[in-house]
């Protein structure tokens, strides 16, 4: 069962602190509120630029289906991400190479740390009222294209923070997040 | 001719030899200068060197790659056990490498490399768009990218996101990732793709067989798995095995045939050497003479010459048969006219091939002519001089044999024209032909689905069909294949069911390229200060953006195939041709029937220097090009070969041709009535047929009354029956088709024989009566 060797494997590598708190629990807290919706302030700072890109909307979020991203300001766009598909307003797909960013984004909103160990060495710290997850690629490929992620959170993730190598930076602070029932 | 001039003679032929033998091994010194193309055997102004470089520039990937397809319930497990094994195998050294995890995909980033030229490549919409409103419109899509999460946006290099447009356009692989592998939807499941890369050539045959046994070992623990496979590599190892297969065995018992017939009749092993010396050195001297005439030398023309060249065997049997039976009394003189005609009926018939047009036919004519002769002055110089052992056996043997084989009755030149009426007019009526690719495909039939269903499942063009567009310079080219191009959008759009792939989709021409950039500097003007604007950003974010055009050079054809990118179209570009000019490819892909080829076909005639190439049916064409020419040689050579016996048999020339040309109208009658398809492969087989059918009804009628003749006949087909007949057996469609003709002939030349006999007190020859 590769599976159960990857947790044994996961199972080392987190810090003897948080031994009583693993990735495991975090997954199993994460996914108590299967579906939810909330508002999200997302904040880009690009390296060649002096000032960033700031957007706020609303989203909703269920679990393992898809997540929708509603952006208000400073434009309205609806954008549907799919494990297979990023469909925008116009209902067009992403371009190319986007559906790989889509998926990470997808993965990391769920907390679907299987899939993200297979690119990612993960590092938890923290307790389960504010635990921290640090995700740095294992392949050059993936280097070259993001230098670090941080997930920060509590029962729900609530920041979101992730540089390229190049200086860019995003980050995305969801809050007002409200567990749906009707899903 | 005194005995010492005779003597002089068989030293002047071993000479001859010896010279041969220098002069190839001189001309073989880096390796046989052999063709395999089929054009290659084709009138010089007929081939197209053009055709053949763009089947083999659209045939590497093919032939370099091997593409496999997993199919599992448990995938991820499966999968990765494929791909460590095979791995492996490249850890030995014997691949060049493999992928099929997901990070092996490694796609670099095209925005790295294809940024600087982003701003003179626009989609025909943004062209549209900015003609019509400056390109006001695009103003709110835009913005919309800045503030994907998902998206990457440069507000100072690209703040319109033309690259991505542009990217959107270029076909992308249907493979993705899934699970961390390499990944393929289709068909409502998810197959797994491993590709392989050979490191050399993909008929070695160390990196098959390990290859082969990697899959095999895989399959045993894996047996619920499916796995596809496509590659030349696969093709070639199976014909390996194949050959090898039936090496051991029908060639094995063709062998142990031959052995035991020869073994048992002269009950000497010397025969046996002896009858290989005359092959030997007819085939010495062929080989010499059409390669000094020549200059190369068709891989055809070497596999049917040589078995040509198995009509010398009559010579040796028929001298040796005498030589046996006659002791001290054997002279070769009384041989020597049935000899003589054998080898000058066989050559006329050769002769007349080698004036058809067709290089190849003339080619393989002459080298079984000059095989033939070269025998036949081995046999007639040296045989006798060797010493044989005569045993008393083949004597008796020759007696009972004729005995046995005394007919009831007689054929009559009536019952036997009338016969021959009869056959030819039902094999008219009823024999039809195949020129068809698959005669020259020995691939199992389980591999070729695999590689219809890959090819299907990835909906991959096999490069088989495509537009090959000249021109005089790369921009007139890319403004030719734009041409085609837009051509080709209407076709599809009015219904046509294909795809194509063509580099002026990726590489505008010069011209165009500076229109995008004027339309480019057209929409950073009011719309990109909107956009800056909408965005919160502060204005110099449009002056950054603005200065990048002045850096903006143009997208050449050769820094694109120098691309990552732009590689995947290398196969498309065929670079300079000989008369100066430069030559492309539009690979096309989807429908495949008569319709579409005949649209496509209207279509390049309707434009200038472009060619629509189906290299199935081109070959299947040239298959039955060589077919109707051999079959006009055939009957011609028949024709030739009557009159020549007419002149020296008269009334009796009928019963010399009826064994060869009977034989060949009963082999055309079985395959009439069998539904066997006439084919180019048959057809060499029915020159063998007249050739060994000619030998046996000469020498029936010449020495009519000997039973020595006789053996040497049935010793002449039989052998040959074993060595060609049981190609019959083999599952390579070419050598089955020899051999079934071979199989049916000589029985029916062995069958004839005896129907037309001269009989008792009939006029033979005088001096061999006497003998009697």
């Amino acid at each position: 069962m590769p599976f159960r060797r990857w947790w044994i494997t996961l199972l080392l590598l987190v810090p003897l602190s948080a031994q009583a708190f693993d990735l495991d629990d975090l997954q199993r807290q994460l996914a108590a509120t299967p579906s939810l919706a909330g508002s999200f302030e997302q904040q880009r700072e690009l390296a060649d630029l002096d000032s960033s890109l700031s957007s706020q909307g609303t989203f909703l979020f269920e679990r393992g289906k898809r997540v929708v991203w509603q952006l208000e300001q400073p434009v309205e766009e609806r954008i549907e991400l799919t494990p297979q598909a990023i469909t925008d307003g116009s209902g067009e797909n992403a371009p190319p190479g986007g559906e790989q960013v889509a998926q990470l984004f997808l993965q990391l909103l769920e907390g679907d740390w299987q899939a993200l160990e297979s690119r990612f060495t993960l590092a938890l710290s923290g307790d389960r009222d504010d635990w921290q997850v640090a995700l740095t690629p294992k392949e050059a490929a993936l280097r070259e294209r993001i230098a670090e992620i941080h997930l920060r959170g509590s029962d729900t993730i609530d920041h979101l923070d992730m540089r390229t190598p190049d200086g860019d930076r995003l980050k995305v602070r969801l809050f007002d997040q409200h567990p749906l029932n009707d899903s | 001719m005194t005995d010492r001039g005779y003597r002089r003679l068989g030293w002047l032929w071993l000479a001859a030899l010896a010279l041969c033998a220098l002069w190839l091994g001189w001309m073989l010194r880096q390796g046989l200068p052999a063709d395999t193309d089929l054009t290659a055997l084709l009138p010089a102004d007929r081939q197209a060197p053009l055709v053949e470089k763009a089947d083999r520039e659209l045939g590497r990937g093919f032939e370099n790659r091997f593409l496999l397809l997993l199919g599992d319930d448990e995938r991820v497990p499966t999968t990765q056990a494929l791909g460590r094994s095979l791995q492996r195998l490249v850890d030995e050294g014997q691949l060049a490498g493999v992928d099929w995890r997901e990070l092996d995909l490694a796609d670099a980033d095209p925005h790295g490399w294809m940024g600087q030229w982003r701003y003179r490549l626009l989609t025909p919409q943004w062209q549209q768009a900015i003609d019509t409103d400056g390109g006001s419109t695009l103003v709110e899509p835009a913005l919309r990218r800045l503030f994907s999460p998902t998206a990457r946006p440069e507000p100072v290099a690209d703040p319109f996101g033309l690259l991505d447009a542009w990217l959107s356009r270029l076909p992308r692989s249907p493979i993705g990732a899934a699970d961390g592998l390499l990944t393929l939807d289709a068909e409502g499941r998810q197959w797994s793709v491993l590709i392989g890369e050979l490191k050399g050539s993909p008929y070695d045959l160390p990196m098959q067989n390990a290859l082969h046994s990697a899959l095999e070992r895989f399959q045993q623990q894996h047996p619920d798995a499916e796995l596809l496979r496509s590659g030349l590599v696969f093709h070639a190892a199976a014909g390996a095995r194949q050959a090898k297969r039936e090496m051991s065995t029908i060639g094995a018992a063709s062998l142990l045939g031959v052995l035991l017939v020869i073994g048992f009749v002269f009950r000497s092993p010397r025969v046996l050497l002896q009858l290989m010396v005359p092959l030997l050195a007819g085939s010495l001297f062929a080989l010499t003479l059409t390669l000094g005439i020549f200059g190369r030398l068709h891989l055809l023309t070497l596999a049917f010459g040589a078995s040509l060249i198995g009509i010398a065997v009559d010579y040796v049997l028929h001298l040796q048969c005498d030589r046996v039976i006659d002791g001290r009394q054997f002279r070769l003189r009384r041989l020597m006219p049935s000899l003589t005609l054998g080898l000058i009926s066989s050559v006329i018939a050769y002769v007349a091939q080698a004036l058809t047009p067709m290089p190849g036919l003339r080619q393989m004519a002459a080298f079984a002519a000059f095989g033939l002769i070269g025998a036949w002055l081995t046999v007639v110089l040296w045989l006798p001089r060797f010493t044989l052992h005569a045993s008393p056996f083949t004597a008796r043997l020759a007696t009972r044999w004729w005995r046995l084989c005394q007919p009831r009755w007689r054929l009559s030149p009536w019952l036997a024209l009338a016969g021959a009426l009869v056959l030819a007019t039902f094999c008219g009526l009823r024999l039809t032909s195949d020129d068809s690719l698959e005669l020259l495909n020995p691939s199992p039939a389980a591999l070729m689905q695999d590689e219809q269903r890959v090819q299907q499942l990835l909906d991959r063009d096999t490069g088989s069909r495509y537009f090959l567009v000249r021109a005089a310079d790369t921009q007139s080219l890319l403004t030719r294949l734009d041409m085609l191009d837009g051509s080709l959008d209407r076709a599809i759009a009015d219904g046509l069911q294909v795809e194509y792939q063509s580099l002026a989709g990726s590489v505008p021409t010069m011209a165009e390229q500076q229109a995008n950039l004027a339309r480019v500097r057209k929409l950073y003007g009011a719309p990109l200060d909107a956009l800056v604007e909408r965005a919160g950003l502060p204005a110099t974010v449009a002056d950054e953006a603005r200065a990048r055009l002045q850096q903006a050079p143009p997208l050449t054809l050769a820094e694109w195939l120098e691309t990552p990118l732009g590689s995947l179209q290398q196969r498309l570009w065929l670079g300079k041709t000989d008369d100066g000019g430069v030559a492309a490819t539009v690979v096309i892909s989807g429908a495949r029937d008569a319709r579409t080829d005949a649209t496509l076909s209207t279509l390049a005639d309707s434009l200038p220097k472009v060619e629509y190439s189906d290299r199935v049916s081109r070959i299947g064409g040239l298959l039955g090009e060589l077919r109707r020419h051999t079959a006009l040689w055939v009957a011609a050579a028949m024709a030739l070969m009557t009159l020549a016996l007419l002149w020296r048999y008269r009334g009796r020339a009928w019963r010399v041709v009826v064994p060869p040309f009977g034989a060949t109208l009963i082999v055309l009658t079985a395959f009439a009535v069998g539904g066997v398809p006439l084919n180019i492969f048959n057809q060499l087989g029915l020159l063998l047929i007249l050739g060994i059918g000619l030998d046996a009804g000469i020498f029936n009628v010449e020495h009519a009354r000997k039973p020595a003749a006789w053996l040497a006949i049935t010793l002449s087909t039989l052998t040959s029956l074993l060595a060609f007949g049981m190609l019959a057996f083999s599952a390579t469609p070419a050598l089955h088709y020899l051999g079934l003709t071979c199989l049916i002939g000589l029985a029916s030349v062995w069958a004839l024989v005896p129907w037309v006999r001269p009989e008792a007190g009939h006029s033979t020859p005088r001096r061999e009566s006497e003998h009697v």
